[in-house]
């Protein structure tokens, strides 16, 4: 017979502890599922938000618990800015029933890949900076955005092109996503339509970096400006080489050129005249984002364009849930829904009958000695 | 001269630059799958680390000795990212595939995946997921005709690329060590028993394969300024492409496969769409192994490396 050893008797009522505060222990915790670019080449941006929202869960658990015993904590999950990749994140968001609800993604194509599965599940998903005009378009009911959309952006620098800086010859380039394209194709449309010629409307691929063939052929078409349309590691790119080729109109782009690591990477004499919009207001400028951006730098390093739109999204959603008092989603999608002024650290956000931040307004800013400076505030025309 | 004979001229330029880039990381792919039969999928990851190793050595050149003449910080580049990277080949050989000498094809194929996979995010972890800029060691200076222009740094990639092919040329047709590839390309086992030690032969295939790649992410970074964790994935498929296309296990297959890859993607992109450069790429693929599956300079029994 085998000796008795007391210490496997330790080990069996340990382990049927821990069976039982698993089993019989609720866990009050509600989370908020967040997807993003966490790795891949857009990595940068998907931590920027990621990090914006961790101080939001931060500071919500400091004011206290949300109601009952529990805590608010981040779910979050890698999308590599892949639409395929968007779509197994939000099954497994949604197949974790203490997810009360969902901010993301940030590409417009995986966010619009996702939103039909948020729709089915009946789950309330934020995106803190997918612009493309589509997803609202839709009819899904559980889709809200805090951002100002395409249709405004793209049109808002076409006249600004065309009234304020005289230009009436351009070539379009953009980088074949949802948002790319259909940011430079609302540009586009509108440049057309003022009067202004297109020379060339090319795409290239994201992740290349090789774009002398196409900057040699649009250089035979002389354009007096480049607009853009995608995000800021090709823009850095096409500035650099497009300048060797000797192509020295100006770059213009969106809110996802908008970054001070373009013009560290397109060094600030080559980047230096390059136009951008963005939505809403610099964060810097803003007196109430300033403590925000301050308590962000201290803890994390720069800021990333995006990270102050995640940590408005996190905290809207989870006012949502104090208010609905439970973690059921359609009780919190209701709660969103009823959403009046929330005061972020961006402004003030509405949403209005397809989900779309009321709010539309874009800056326009310009490269100048190294820096994006604001040149002025464009109120949207009326859609 | 006329302009469409010039735009012409500076694609051909522009192509062919890229070309050599291509060719550099073809000849690694090349050279392993020629010894050991294996497509090492993580040698895109190793020419990666060779640009990451570059801008290390900008930062440390830098921070010790101030301002150089750009051939003295060049040559000092080349030599820290080819030793590291060197490194980097033979111990990724040692641990990933060594052990896996004796088991079935596909077993090293996937280990070489996930080598490529560790190394993406290691480096992503070391040194931030952030694009990283690259600054500009080689001056930009560029001559020009008419609208052609051709810059130093263009020249310094041809120069390098052609140095670096004749000499790999040499070392493989005259250097006991390349006559020793050649053998064990030719039939392992019969290398083996002329008294070749395979383990070193193999060794030393990774050590110039990655070398070569890493000479590639030197160029690749000062060329185009900035520097990526992910940029080995796109090149590393590219110069596969070149390295399949020119012929696998054939070393002047190659370097015809990249340059030719890099000027027919060159010129598609500027004379039809760069929407469909990638395409040119992978249909220039898909011809030549549908017209002849061995690759243009391959064998039907190849005399591999």
């Amino acid at each position: 017979m085998r000796t008795f050893k007391p210490r496997s008797l330790v080990i069996f009522f340990v382990l049927l502890l821990g069976a039982w505060t698993n089993g019989f222990a609720k866990d009050e915790t509600v989370y908020i599922g967040l997807a993003a670019p966490l790795t891949g080449d857009q990595a940068y941006i998907g931590i920027g938000l990621l990090q914006g929202a961790q101080m939001a869960v931060e500071d919500a658990n400091i004011k206290g618990p949300v109601f009952g015993l529990s805590g608010i904590k981040l779910l979050a999950l890698d999308d590599q800015h892949n639409p395929t990749q968007a779509v197994l994140a939000a099954n497994r968001l949604i197949s974790d029933p203490r997810v009360a609800g969902i901010v993301g993604h940030f590409n417009s194509s995986c966010t619009k890949a996702a939103s039909a599965i948020y729709h089915e599940a009946r789950i309330a998903q934020i995106t803190p900076a997918s612009t493309n005009p589509e997803i609202s378009r839709q009819g899904f009911d559980t889709f809200f955005r805090m951002c100002a959309t395409d249709d405004v952006q793209g049109p808002t620098a076409a006249h600004f092109v065309y009234d304020r800086l005289k230009i009436r010859k351009i070539a379009v380039i953009d980088d074949k996503t949802t948002y790319g394209k259909g940011l430079a194709d609302e540009f586009e449309k509108k440049f057309k339509a003022l009067g202004g010629t297109v020379v060339s409307h090319d795409g290239i691929t994201q992740g290349e970096k090789d774009f002398a063939p196409l900057l040699t052929k649009i250089r035979s078409l002389e354009p007096e400006l480049l607009y853009y349309g995608g995000v800021y590691p090709e823009l850095s790119l096409l500035i650099k080489q497009s300048r060797k080729l000797g192509l020295h109109a100006p770059w213009m782009g969106g809110d996802g050129i908008f970054d001070v690591t373009l013009i560290k990477l397109a060094t600030p004499e080559l980047s230096e005249g390059t136009f951008s919009t963005m939505l809403g207001v610099d964060p810097r400028s803003f007196p109430r984002a300033r403590d925000f951006v301050a308590r962000y730098e201290a803890r994390f390093g720069e800021i990333g364009s995006f990270s102050a739109y995640a940590y408005d999204t996190v905290n809207l959603l989870i006012e949502a849930i104090r208010r609905a008092g439970t973690s059921d989603r359609e009780a919190v999608l209701r709660e969103v829904r009823n959403t009046r002024d929330f005061q972020g650290v961006l402004g003030t956000v509405n949403f209005d009958e397809k989900g779309d931040a009321v709010n539309q307004s874009v800056g326009i800013y310009k490269v100048e000695n190294g820096k994006f400076v604001f040149l002025e505030e464009a109120k949207p025309e009326v859609r | 001269m006329n302009a469409a004979l010039e735009l012409f001229i500076q694609q051909l330029i522009n192509g062919l630059t890229l070309g050599m880039v291509y060719a550099l990381i073809a000849l690694g792919y090349t050279m392993v799958y020629g010894v050991i039969q294996l497509i090492n999928f993580a040698h895109g990851e190793v020419f990666m680390v060779g640009a990451y190793l570059a801008l290390t050595a900008i930062w440390i050149l830098a921070a010790l000795a101030g301002p150089l003449p750009f051939w003295v910080s060049f040559a000092a580049l080349l030599v820290f990212s080819m030793a590291g990277s060197a490194l980097l080949g033979a111990t990724i050989e040692k641990v990933a595939y060594k052990p896996l000498r004796n088991s079935p094809r596909l077993t090293a194929l996937i280990t070489s995946i996930g080598v490529s996979f560790f190394l993406q995010n290691a480096v992503m972890l070391i040194y931030r997921s952030k694009e990283q800029s690259v600054p500009e060691i080689i001056p930009h200076v560029q001559v020009s005709l008419g609208r052609i222009s051709f810059s130093l740094i263009q020249g310094v990639i041809f120069l390098t690329s052609i140095g670096l092919m004749i000499f790999l040329t040499w070392f493989v047709k005259n250097t006991k060590l390349g006559k020793a590839m050649r053998a064990l390309a030719e039939d392992p086992e019969a290398a083996c028993l002329m008294g070749i030690s395979v383990d070193r032969v193999i060794r030393v295939t990774f050590i110039l394969g990655s070398a070569l790649a890493s000479v590639a992410g030197v160029l690749f970074a000062l060329y185009y300024g900035s520097v990526n964790f992910h940029d080995g994935y796109l090149a590393g498929l590219k110069a596969f492409t070149a390295a399949v296309f020119g012929g696998i296990g054939s070393i002047p297959g190659a370097m015809l496969g990249g340059v030719l890859l890099g000027v027919f993607e060159g010129l598609g992109a500027g004379y039809i769409s760069s929407q469909w450069k990638d395409v040119f790429a992978f249909l220039l693929l898909v011809a030549v192994l549908i017209s002849k599956p061995s690759g243009l300079l391959g064998e039907n029994i190849p005399e591999k490396v």
